[in-house]
């Protein structure tokens, strides 16, 4: 019983991950009917962003003038704003100039730029090539509630990610930024004519996402405290492969994706022997599952197809 | 007149041909980066004026019009004497192999991507298990390559079918979703079965032999020797050949017809009574078994496999070949295949910056020329 209550929390925490990045395939679906294969990179983009701050914070000594806590905050915050405003300059640059064109031309053009992303990490940061350590800034320690023990970690992560999905749940509902991007994800041409102005819009669920898989990027790292230049590329893989069991589009579709993502990568790890090696065939097998007999995900709307 | 004009026609040709093969041995053989940067830019700017110029190009496609039969046995030629130039490098002759390994992947791809229009990621999966099964029927049971050749082909083929059915219900972004996730679990697969040798692969696979001639064994012809990649060279050549050809052929044919109807607009296509579905699988059916084919020369020619050789990233490269060159024109996937496996080799110098250099010149392919190279015209079926 334990070890399942454990592995509950492991899947939630694994499903945190994917969601998060999930939420930023979805977002951008629905601004731009693209995908953005790249978005796992900025991911881990945004982790590496973390750890040079963390590191220029401790040479100019910031935490001996905040609290630690409050300092890497500041940090969290800075490196969201900073991820969020590359992940705007990639749209322009990279996926802009497609967007009148064959809806496959910008999927091959954000495989070209992961690539990119990917190489940059690698040379440009030292030893890039390795895998880097995280440093640990979540609080260590647990509770001990008769032999179940939750770490402190865990919680953070699960809160964080909570309420930051409740945030961005309140933003999307009531702001009218928020009102902006369902508009256009609903039908671009009948929002502009409104007057919403679909440049800012697209630049601000790219500012969106991108924070978000920056923060996703975090907290990964926190949580496996290694962090490798090409990890982006499976997780990308993964966050898309979520937003469409999800229903690609619809952000709480990628919400739900992500942790049934979570819990069958878990689950296929704990109880199905030999599993572990496995893991992400079972993860794979359920996105062709479900595309062949659910092919627009949980939450998504069918489509029509109209001449 | 006519006779005296032909002949002029197939004297230009000649000459024409033999400047390219010389071009192609210099480019080959230089090996001083300022040298190839020379080559490079010399010829980027000679086929920006050639862009430019209409009234050339059309008389060149004319004269290749009129003497087609010709200029295509008279390039086989000359690509069958290369080897002749190249005989001291075993690196240079690797590097055809390779040109022509990737010409075989990429003209199997553009059935897809270029006619069909559905982004298949699974290159390296249909590659992977035709190198996989023909490796393991060569080692375990020593049948001949030229029959596990087919048998792996028609493995892959199966494999095509089995991850074509879903384009009954999904497409597009959903369908490419499709293909990489299959490509992640037969990569994934390979790494863990026990008989696959895992991580470890398939070593000793035997070379193919023809009447008792090993190709793994120097070529001795017109009294010279050759080093044994020539006799891999020339399979690899025939076959790359082969599949060009059969592209060529299905493009003017009424199934490249129909492929071009669904690429364009699929729901037209159906109302004009085209089945769509039947005709998707075929395409990739098609694609995964010369795939298959190109898995098993490739496993014969390296004797050794294992999952690294068949990562996504090999998919991205098959892909990057046929939109560079030109979507769903044969000669431009070719282009494309043979420049992207000899630029990065070429450009050894920048060592580490290979791969971003990749990603930069594939993005400013799209931007600026988002039909590739050699953009694929419009069919003409009339004249005038």
């Amino acid at each position: 019983m334990l070890g399942f209550l454990e592995q509950i929390i492991n899947a939630l925490l694994l499903g945190c991950n994917y969601a998060l990045i999930a939420i930023g395939f979805s977002l951008f679906f629905g601004a731009l009917n693209v995908v953005h294969f790249s978005h796992g990179d900025v991911c881990i983009l945004g982790s590496f962003v973390f750890i040079i701050l963390y590191m220029l914070a401790f040479s100019v000594k910031l935490f001996n003038v905040l609290p630690p806590c409050f300092g890497v905050l500041v940090l969290i915050a800075a490196t969201v704003v900073i991820t969020g405003i590359l992940g705007m300059l990639f749209e322009k640059v990279v996926i802009k100039p497609f967007r009148n064109s064959n809806a496959l031309m910008p999927l091959v053009a954000t495989v070209a730029l992961g690539l990119i992303i990917r190489e940059t990490i690698r040379l440009f940061y030292p030893e890039g090539s390795n895998p880097q350590i995280f440093p640990d800034v979540l609080p260590q320690g647990y509770f001990d509630i008769s032999g179940f023990i939750l770490r402190y970690d865990n919680l953070i992560i699960l809160f964080v990610t909570f309420a930051v999905i409740t945030l961005l749940f309140f933003f999307i509902r009531f702001s009218s930024k928020g009102r902006a991007i369902r508009a256009v994800s609903q039908d671009t041409e009948a929002a502009m004519m409104m007057g919403i102005r679909l440049d800012s819009t697209i630049a601000m669920t790219f500012l969106i996402g991108s924070g978000l898989g920056a923060l996703a990027g975090i907290l990964n790292g926190a949580y496996i405290s290694l962090i490798r230049f090409d990890m982006g590329l499976m997780s990308g893989v993964k966050g898309w492969s979520a937003a469409t069991i999800g229903g690609l589009g619809n952000i709480y579709g990628a919400i739900i994706g992500g942790f049934l993502f979570g819990f069958v990568e878990t689950f296929a790890c704990a109880y199905v022997p030999g599993g572990t090696a496995y893991k992400d065939v079972f993860a794979f097998s359920v996105v062709i599952f479900f595309l062949i007999f659910r092919p627009s995900g949980i939450l998504g709307e069918k489509v029509y197809e109209k001449v | 007149m006519q006779g005296d004009r032909g002949y002029l026609d197939k004297v230009k040709i000649f000459f024409a041909e033999c400047f390219l093969l010389g071009l192609f041995i210099l480019f080959m053989r230089v090996e001083h980066i300022i040298g190839i940067l020379i080559l490079i830019f010399g010829m980027g700017a000679c086929w920006y004026i050639y862009d430019k110029l209409e009234n050339v190009q059309i008389s060149i496609r004319e004269i290749l019009k009129r003497e087609k039969i010709f200029s295509m046995i008279l390039t086989f030629v000359i690509l069958v004497c290369v080897p002749i130039f190249l005989k001291d490098s075993v690196y240079l002759l690797n590097l055809c192999i390779w040109a022509g390994i990737y010409v075989m992947l990429a003209t199997g791809l553009n059935y897809q991507i270029g006619s069909t229009n559905i982004v298949n990621l699974a290159t390296a999966a249909s590659y992977g298990i035709g190198a996989y099964t023909s490796a393991l029927i060569s080692v375990h049971t020593g049948i001949s390559f030229w029959l596990v050749i087919l048998i792996a082909g028609c493995a892959s083929g199966f494999m095509g079918f089995i991850l074509g059915l879903p384009t009954l219900k999904t497409k597009d972004y959903y369908l490419t979703l499709v293909t990489l996730a299959f490509g992640l679990i037969v990569y994934l697969v390979l790494n863990n079965l026990e008989f696959t040798g895992g991580p470890n692969g398939i070593g000793d696979i035997p070379p193919p032999t023809i009447f008792g001639y090993s190709f793994r064994q120097d070529l001795h012809i017109f009294g010279m020797t050759l080093p044994y990649h020539v006799n891999f060279y020339y399979l690899v050549l025939f076959l790359a050949s082969f599949y060009t050809l059969i592209s060529n052929r299905l493009y003017h044919s009424r199934v490249g017809l129909t492929w071009n109807a669904i690429r364009e607009d699929e729901i037209a296509a159906k109302c004009v009574g085209i089945n769509t579905t039947n005709y998707k699988i075929l395409s990739f059916v098609i694609n995964c078994f010369l795939d298959g084919m190109t898995g098993a020369v490739y496993a014969h020619y390296v004797s050794f496999i294992s999952p690294e050789n068949f990562q996504f990233f090999l998919s991205v490269v098959v892909v990057t070949m046929v939109i560079l060159g030109g979507i769903d024109n044969v000669f431009g996937v070719v282009f494309g295949a043979v420049l992207l496996t000899l630029l990065p080799e070429k450009f050894r110098v920048f060592q580490d910056f290979r791969l971003m250099l990749y990603g930069v010149i594939v993005i400013a392919t799209l931007i600026f020329r988002p039909k590739g190279l050699f953009p694929q015209k419009l069919r003409k079926y009339a004249e005038g």
